[in-house]
């Protein structure tokens, strides 16, 4: 129960800083390449240094067997097919998130605050996760990593 | 005298402190904070785990929410993550939930419709197929490279480049 609770108390309060500072994993990237502004850039640099500064308090603390040194255990594509999957799957995410004029986790918060193209992009989203889980996960195995 | 000279100072700071938290609140950079180490937390001490660094993902905890559903009530066998089997992932409820309080109590809740719904609905499926396919969506790529993910490190690579390239394309395609 508690992971309910916890998974919600983290989407509450992650979609209210995401709706007051209009933050988007790919709109920081997306505005330096158009328009030279880094203001989302700092967020999403952020992100990723609180989250590799914070993981490694965790490995200090907790002394788990995450890995050592920079890269953690059982993280490396299993072989150049692996890595041209990842590589292939991450330009087409990163390529039809920015058409699309948002990251998902942005699209959750542009549907809570009303926007009607968002649910629509929330109704393909969760339509196709199924669709993949039921049909395509299936029958590519899980041999990405 | 001086209980008429306590009250205003007191509101001022009270009021400096709301205002403060109100442009805090606006700053990407504490986002970023907030939610690498919230997505930490609840990662490894609140149960959202394994597979690792799976705090925050509006991608993974989607699928896992919407298999979960679907296995309860349609009694189907869907993959979910261990972390999301027994009880489901409220995260994409939260960031929805979360969003419509904060647009609400700023004043900028409203249904806008700026069309292109149908190819919005594409873009939907074609983004969360490629993110259960390389493992997560853009924030928890972040999150993995912190993690030390070689293969998420990798897939930050592959989104910036497919974000360049789309970026690109819309400016070329803008200057015809």
């Amino acid at each position: 129960m508690i992971v309910s609770f916890s998974s919600l108390g983290l989407g509450l309060v992650v979609g209210y800083l995401g709706q007051r500072s209009r933050m988007c994993s790919i709109g920081g990237l997306r505005d330096y390449v158009l328009v030279r502004d880094t203001g989302l850039l700092k967020g999403a640099a952020a992100l990723l240094v609180s989250a590799w500064v914070g993981f490694g308090v965790v490995r200090l603390i907790s002394g788990t067997d995450a890995g050592h040194g920079l890269i953690a255990a059982g993280t490396t594509p299993s072989g150049l097919r692996a890595v041209a999957a990842i590589a292939i799957g991450a330009i087409v995410l990163g390529f039809a998130a920015t058409l699309s004029g948002a990251c998902p986790l942005r699209q959750h918060v542009l549907a809570g605050q009303g926007r009607v193209g968002a649910w629509s992009f929330l109704a393909g989203f969760y339509l196709a996760a199924v669709v993949y889980s039921s049909w395509i996960e299936p029958s590519i195995g899980s041999w990405v990593l | 005298m001086t209980a008429g000279a306590a009250t205003p100072r007191r509101e001022g700071v009270r009021f400096d402190v709301g205002a403060r938290a109100g442009r805090l609140a606006r700053s990407a950079v504490v986002y970023g904070i907030v939610a690498a180490t919230g997505a930490i937390i609840v990662g490894q001490w609140l149960g959202v785990s394994p597979p690792a660094a799976y705090g925050l993902c509006s991608a993974c905890h989607g699928r896992d929410l919407a298999d979960w559903t679907l296995n309860h009530v349609e009694g189907k066998h869907l993959f979910v993550t261990a972390a999301g089997a027994g009880w489901p992932l409220l995260t994409v409820v939260g960031l929805v939930a979360g969003s419509f309080l904060a647009a609400r109590r700023n004043g900028e809740f409203g249904s806008i419709n700026i069309g292109g719904n149908v190819r919005q609905f594409g873009y939907g499926a074609v983004v969360m197929c490629a993110a259960l396919f390389v493992g997560g969506c853009p924030t928890r790529i972040i999150i993995r490279t912190g993690f030390g993910d070689l293969a998420g490190l990798l897939a930050l690579g592959g989104v910036a480049a497919g974000i360049v390239g789309a970026t690109l394309s819309m400016r070329w395609a803008a200057r015809r």
